[in-house]
């Protein structure tokens, strides 16, 4: 999106130059996101505004390690990486700054572990609709994908 | 201190009184009868008398837990879709908020709806909350607000069975799989 706009307001002498580094700059995405990739990505959706919770497996076919250092959805207004624990019968829940994934990794959001929180959406939202998220990392790299909203009682 | 050391405590005298015919851990000699007195998710003052004659789970959480608490209510859901339909008007779920902050009635209610009709939201004040967590030695607890005005909130992750005369009979852990909470509370529903 953001590249559309730069070259929209690009004079028409410069049009052609930046449309060759729209496609590098692009090639060079599509590459990146060739290397990493989510299945299974689904929002297990409480009602409301109360709070949903994002589930995927996040596969790294790279040659180098990734940081995954957060998530954006124009659907939430504020998403965060978090952990659940569980200690001596007692569960509790903190934010993480970010997640290592190594060359070859692959990396498990899953029920009473890792998940996205999605807090205050943007609209109402019901099961069996489509939410893009775009996963961030520390190298700059954006991964955008598909989470279809589900019940909460699909998860256990 | 106490608070800290209840589950340590817990841990321990659940060691030594294992059934072995229940598949989840037998609580009936350790842990007191039902005993409460909170507000409901229709805003209602309510004790114990209101959820006797039903086999009663209990479990504490709040509603800002996107994942613990609801993957632990759906277990249970999934658990009671298992019974025989006319068993599921026998038993309920009594989800105590511990965050009665952000959890009010309407707000529990809307909660519980999510996961099936036995489902019941209550919550209290801090003195009713309390009673009740010292009462099943268990505690609960707040973490620092962030820009937000967000926090998490830290509690118990077991589920208290009581039969349908509000005997304290299992604990059933995030660990125990459904097949086994199924099972255990067939046999309870059967011989309470």
């Amino acid at each position: 999106m953001a590249n559309k706009l730069r070259t929209g307001a690009m004079t028409r002498a410069g049009g052609k130059w930046a449309c060759g580094l729209l496609a590098l700059l692009l090639s060079g995405g599509v590459a990146q996101a060739q290397d990493l990739s989510l299945e299974n990505a689904r929002i297990s959706l409480l009602p409301g505004d109360m709070p949903g919770a994002g589930y995927f497996s996040l596969q790294n076919d790279g040659a180098e390690d990734v940081t995954l250092v957060g998530a954006q959805s124009d659907a939430f207004e504020n998403t965060e990486i978090h952990m659940s624990m569980e200690k001596d019968g007692m569960a509790s829940m903190h934010a993480v700054p970010e997640i290592d994934i190594a060359a070859g990794q692959r990396f498990e959001f899953a029920p009473k572990g890792y998940h996205l929180m999605f807090m205050h959406r943007a609209a109402p939202l019901e099961v069996g609709d489509d939410v893009e998220v775009v996963l961030h990392f520390a190298d700059g790299q954006q991964l955008p994908a598909t989470f279809e909203v589900v019940s909460p009682t699909a998860m256990h | 201190m106490l608070k800290w050391l209840s589950p340590i405590i817990l841990s321990a005298l659940l060691a030594g009184c294992e059934d072995p015919n229940w598949h989840t851990s037998d609580i009936s000699d350790i842990m007191p009868d039902l005993d409460l007195s909170l507000v409901d998710e229709n805003g209602e003052q309510v004790e114990e008398d209101a959820y006797t004659g039903k086999t009663t789970l209990l479990y504490f959480g709040y509603t800002h837990c996107p994942d613990v608490c609801p993957t632990s209510l759906a277990r249970m859901t999934a658990a009671i879709k298992k019974l025989d339909e006319s068993a599921r008007d026998d038993i309920q779920v009594l989800f105590v908020s511990v965050d009665p902050e952000r959890d009010t009635p309407a707000r529990l209610r809307q909660y519980t709806d999510v996961f099936g009709p036995q489902f019941i939201g209550l919550t209290g004040n801090t003195e009713q909350l309390d009673e009740l967590t010292n009462r099943y030695r268990v505690s609960y607890g707040y973490g620092d607000k962030d820009a937000n005005g967000n926090y998490d909130v830290s509690h118990s992750s077991g589920i208290f069975v009581f039969n349908a005369q509000g005997d304290a009979r299992l604990l059933m852990r995030n660990s125990d799989p459904i097949p086994s909470m199924v099972s255990d509370l067939k046999r309870l529903m059967a011989r309470g």
